[in-house]
């Protein structure tokens, strides 16, 4: 069996802003971007290289879920609160500077750890990632 | 926040107006500089420092942005839309675009045209539901 990821939800405060930050600030590619009759915005973009991954940014909202649901996540992206993931990056300390460069907040700056260089940065719209420089393969 | 932050902060948004309302005409930086009454090498400095970003790089998001939407909502031509947004060239508007879009700016209207018509074709149906768009 085959199974790829072709879509991924990433809770963002606000649209708008996220659409400045991952495209224009991080170049990914605007994939889909519909605003439907309810006013909801369909918007996905794709890691730069990687056309096949969607990356649905959302914000929190009904009637994707109970009102409640909805709180509790807007009050961990408030926060800048919401762990995102992993990026991949062949020189930690290079990205970092761009970055900073940029207007990324940084919570940690390039460590050296056992699995590799890493940076924790927020990308501004709630969430938080690392930026990791994994060693080379022996 | 002190009297010379607070100075330098409308002088900022006096400059970032212009750039909002003119965007689309001939802008150059020595008519910011005067707007904010700064020199051209501490206007850039200041600008870049407070919004992460040098006033180039402003304007062209505002015009890309302003493009994006002339392509798709509007039936202008790619290069009326590419004078309306301020460019003289088609050449660098069309790879400007694709650089900070990721298309051509022809490809992303078609997209855009697309999504608009058919959009079931876009979204999956588990999402299509959960989102509520079949009221």
């Amino acid at each position: 069996m085959t199974a790829t990821i072709s879509h991924i939800n990433l809770f963002v405060r606000d649209q708008k802003k996220a659409f400045e930050v991952y495209v224009n600030k991080l170049g990914f590619t605007v994939n889909t971007d519909i605003t439907m009759d309810n006013g909801m915005r369909w918007l996905t973009v794709s890691p730069p290289g990687h056309p096949d991954i969607e990356v649905l940014l959302t914000e929190p909202c009904s009637p994707m879920m109970k009102d409640e649901m909805v709180r509790h996540i807007r009050a961990v992206l408030e926060a800048d609160a919401m762990p995102g993931g992993v990026w991949n990056t062949d020189d930690c300390e290079k990205a970092y500077e761009e970055m900073k460069k940029k207007g990324f907040e940084f919570l940690k700056k390039p460590t050296k750890e056992f699995y590799g260089i890493e940076a924790l940065f927020r990308d501004g719209c709630g969430n938080w990632f690392s930026l990791t420089q994994r060693p080379p393969k022996e | 926040m002190t009297d010379h932050e607070d100075a330098t902060s409308r002088a900022l948004v006096r400059a970032l107006a212009v750039m909002d309302s003119c965007y689309s005409g001939k802008l150059d930086i020595d008519t910011l500089c005067n707007e904010a009454h700064f020199s051209r090498y501490h206007f850039i400095r200041t600008f870049r420092s407070r919004l992460k970003e040098t006033p180039h790089q402003y304007l062209m998001r505002k015009r890309m942005d302003k493009a994006r939407e002339l392509l798709a909502t509007s039936g202008m031509s790619i290069t009326d839309i590419c004078f309306a947004v301020g460019f003289d060239s088609l050449g660098s508007f069309s790879s400007l675009f694709r650089r900070a879009v990721g298309w051509p700016p022809s490809v992303y209207r078609a997209r855009s045209i697309a999504q608009r018509n058919f959009p079931r074709k876009y979204i999956p149906a588990c999402c299509w539901i959960m989102f509520g768009f079949e009221n």
